[in-house]
């Protein structure tokens, strides 16, 4: 009975599930989202796949820890990862816990990511070998899927009920900055607190890990271990089990308890029209704990990923850590506008408010981040003792601070990313509507263009020294300058467009609107126009830009599939930049088609007032 | 007579669908104008594009006068809006929103900490300054809504569902507090599904279908001698439905 209650239930939220996911797919932007992120997670799953096919284990092993742990803090990034379906839908079901929770689970492997680790755990089935040891590969592949998934949902639940007290919030933004550091940084605890063997310690400690269950049971089927395999086995299914309960419980408790803000402590004083714009941007930086979150991961980031290597007594990256963290900071505040939602409406209807409003967001990101990653830049450049690292960090500072300051405003405005409105926002704090994908792009695309802005102060900087410094101010002056009034001017003269953004989101409707000029051109050309821009990047980037920093830094050992590193000598630059030219012009191609069709639309997305 | 506002041809396409069609309505100054229609009718898209929260594809809007697409700014200075649905900065106490709004307005500083305190106390809001707005019920909401649209003392407030969720108590509250706006010169629109409010409160009204005026007039005059709410169903042209059907219902 229970068991029938809960296949019926499973069925119909993976239909549930499925129908949303058409509908997702009807949507244009959406839809290029989708495609995009499926193309990337199956170049990733090949790479796994290539991996296996090569035979080594302690890679192998490595790469699907490395997947465990997309799953665990990518929701993070994603703004709370899939929630097609949101438990809350069903609260007045009169379904048991565990049927709703075991329902969702299974709705939730009926996505594109899901099948992406799917793809990429038949690597169990490519290095088994033998086949006793394939056919354990395939229930082992099954449950080590169920539980990253599992582990996922597990996470978001359990960042949920972190972010609901500030302290909270903070031990999650130092767990989390902590895992993304080690990923990067981690060699360096490892050689000065386990081994010098690093490659043999991360394969021997993914292995431990959850994420190596699967492998492990293969591995001892093909030397004919039934033991083992047994209990790797026994191991997946007892640790999906504990997690489906916890998951269940706290699937309850969200469901079932409400959130209001907490008492205030500071009021809002402030006397001008300015301060109190500035006021309220800055109460939202220390009362919405979400806000907190994010600075405090900004800075811990910065902090762990610099710090790391002092383990093995490398001191030359501590000076690093401030700037580390205002690139981290400008990418993760990147859709102010899209997080207050439709409360824009307010700033809208106040005449003369569009400059206030973002000079305010402004100068609340430099007084969160300002003063913080000075102290840190100016301490531990100190205490690395590397005098020659003053000029640089002080010259590149100033130019990041000011340049996240005008390219948080900017992007905010011109990449506005509508999000659920606060009140009416599931028990999910990361979670703000449906385009998880558009989110996770938007904190690359920062991340890259918030660190180039302080190109102009280095390269003085390395250069000239101290005449660094006041190039990197001027600069961080300028954009911090520019890019408000841009953003400033934008909203003035788009105000109400970004307000229907943020109230309807991209409605299939306006969608159409907006691709009227595409869908008059012939289908090849679309067809083509589509694939360039999905594919240019990879000739663009692992095939070219990849490639000539491996030469650059003198890396001569991985070639993986690099393929302008299979050739000889100058051959592999001619091939690098014969790569870098396809990509661009993808890209162009593309792009003029898009930009072209755009402009032959009818009125654009601009509506025409008749005098 | 002088407009307080002036709605002339507007027209808003999502899509396929004209979700407003060529919408034209006067209300003149110092009348209190209800605006009446079925779900989907196009009320809110109305009014969104009659104060500037929403760009027509066609038409304009006028309040005392002004275009409110071509001098956005001296149109703001006269109108307070309520919107409906619509988010407010939600990490502030109510007070602090007020504060908030009047500063950015550019009243000072002890003018609007009195008119905060006034409405916050008309309106039972001032137990609540503990309280951030993401905290507050739907009802609060709608009040608070009603005290920034007051704040700046416009000359014209257009209010879209202002009653709805509302408790008796305070709905009875803002019925005089909009009845007083109105003695004192000032002009009110207001959307409304409920036609006793209606009747009760304005003295003309507009009723709107299909993203049209369809009636529009003195009360009276739409009403045509009998009630407004079979003057509304007759104009919108639905019958009541629900006698038919549903036979499971009953136990």
């Amino acid at each position: 009975m229970a068991l029938a209650l809960t296949y019926g239930t499973s069925r119909t939220l993976v239909r549930m599930r499925l129908v949303a996911f058409r509908h997702a797919l009807e949507d244009q932007l959406r839809r290029s989202w989708i495609v995009t992120g499926g193309f990337v997670g199956l170049a990733l799953a090949g790479g796994t796949l290539w991996v296996a096919a090569r035979g080594d284990q302690d890679v192998l092993v490595v790469v699907l820890a490395v997947w465990m742990l997309g799953w665990v803090v990518g929701p993070l990034f994603a703004g709370g990862g899939d929630e097609t379906l949101k438990p809350e839908y069903f609260t007045m079901m009169p379904l048991p816990p565990r049927t709703l929770s075991t329902g969702l689970l299974v709705a939730a492997l009926a996505g594109v990511a899901p099948v992406i680790s799917l793809i990429a755990l038949l690597s169990l089935v490519v290095v088994s070998g033998g086949v006793a040891a394939a056919l354990v590969a395939v229930p082992a592949l099954l449950l080590q899927l169920l539980c990253f998934v599992l582990a996922s949902r597990l996470a978001v639940a359990v960042y949920g009920v972190l972010l609901q007290v500030r302290s909270g919030a903070v031990i999650a933004a130092l767990v989390n900055a902590f895992i993304l550091a080690f990923t990067a940084q981690g060699w360096a605890l490892i050689v000065a607190f386990v081994s010098t063997d690093v490659q043999g310690t991360v394969g021997k400690a993914a292995r431990i890990a959850p994420s190596g269950w699967g492998l492990v049971a293969v591995d001892a089927a093909g030397r004919g271990d039934w033991l083992e395999v047994l209990a790797a086995l026994a191991g997946l299914v007892v640790l999906a089990g504990l997690m489906l309960l916890a998951w269940s419980a706290l699937l309850v408790r969200r469901t079932t308890v409400t959130r209001a803000g907490r008492t205030p402590r500071r009021l809002l004083t402030a006397r001008t029209p300015e301060g109190a714009a500035a006021a309220k941007e800055l109460r939202s930086w220390t009362r919405d704990l979400l806000y907190g979150h994010r600075a405090v991961f900004a800075v811990a980031y910065g902090l762990f990923f610099c710090m790391m290597p002092l383990a093995i007594g490398m001191k030359s990256m501590l000076p690093w850590a401030g700037p580390a963290a205002v690139v981290m900071a400008g990418s993760m505040a990147a859709n102010l506008y899209g997080a207050d939602g439709t409360a824009f409406w307010t700033t809208l209807m106040t005449p003369g408010s569009s400059r206030a409003d973002v000079r305010a967001r402004q100068r609340a990101f430099l007084l969160v981040f300002g003063p913080s990653t000075l102290l840190i830049t100016l301490l531990l450049t100190w205490w690395s003792g590397d005098t020659g690292a003053w000029p640089l960090v002080l010259s590149v500072l100033p130019a990041l601070l000011g340049g996240a300051a005008g390219l948080v405003v900017a992007c905010s405005v011109y990449a506005a990313v509508p999000t659920t409105d606060a009140h009416k926002r599931s028990g999910n704090p990361l979670n703000s509507g449906e385009n998880e994908g558009e989110t996770m792009g938007i904190v690359y695309v920062m991340l890259v263009l918030v660190a180039t802005t302080c190109a102009p102060a280095l390269v003085m900087a390395l250069y000239t020294g101290w005449w660094g410094v006041p190039v990197g101010v001027l600069s961080g002056v300028l954009a911090w300058w520019y890019f408000g009034r841009v953003a400033a001017r934008r909203l003035d003269a788009r105000g109400p467009e970004l307000l229907t953004l943020l109230r309807h989101g991209r409605s299939p409707a306006e969608q159409a609107k907006k691709t009227a000029g595409l869908d008059a051109l012939p289908k090849w050309r679309r067809t083509l126009a589509g694939f360039c821009l999905g594919f240019a990047a990879i000739p663009l980037f692992p095939q070219a830009v990849v490639p000539a920093v491996f030469k650059l830094t003198g890396n001569h050992d991985t070639k993986s599939w690099f393929l302008a590193l299979y050739q000889d000598g100058p051959w592999q630059w001619v091939v690098i930049v014969l790569m870098a030219a396809l990509g661009l012009s993808m890209y162009a191609f593309g792009g003029l088609t898009y930009y072209r069709a755009k402009k032959r639309a009818p009125d654009g997305s601009v509506a025409v007032v008749a005098g | 007579m002088e407009q307080a506002l002036e709605l002339d041809g507007l027209t808003k396409v999502f899509g396929d669908e004209r979700a407003v069609d060529d919408l034209s309505l006067q209300v003149p100054a110092g009348s209190f104008f209800g605006v009446l229609g079925p779900n989907g009718a196009g009320k809110t898209t109305s009014l969104s594009m009659a104060v500037g929260l929403l760009r027509p594809d066609g038409g304009t809007a006028r309040i005392f006068g002004v275009d409110v697409w071509r001098e956005p700014t001296r149109a703001k200075a006269l109108v307070g809006v309520l919107p409906d649905g619509l988010g407010m900065p939600e990490r502030l106490t109510g007070r602090e929103v007020l504060t908030y709004l009047g500063l950015l307005r550019g009243l000072p500083e002890d003018e609007v900490a009195r008119r905060a305190a006034e409405l916050l106390e008309v309106l039972e809001l001032d137990h609540e300054d503990d309280k951030q707005v993401i905290g507050y019920s739907t009802g609060m909401r709608k009040k608070l809504g009603l005290a920034v649209a007051l704040l700046h003392a416009p000359r014209l407030l257009v209010l879209d569902e202002p009653f709805e969720a509302v408790d008796p108590v305070s709905a009875a509250t803002i019925r005089t507090i909009l009845h007083r706006f109105i003695a004192g010169g000032g002009s009110v629109v207001m959307s409304s599904h409920v036609m006793a409010l209606v009747e009760q409160l304005c003295d003309r009204v507009a009723v709107v279908a299909g993203g049209k005026v369809v009636a529009a007039g003195t009360v009276a005059e739409v009403q045509a001698g009998g009630s407004l709410e079979d003057a509304f169903v007759s104009l919108v042209g639905a019958s009541t439905r629900g006698a038919e059907g549903l036979t499971w219902l009953s136990h």
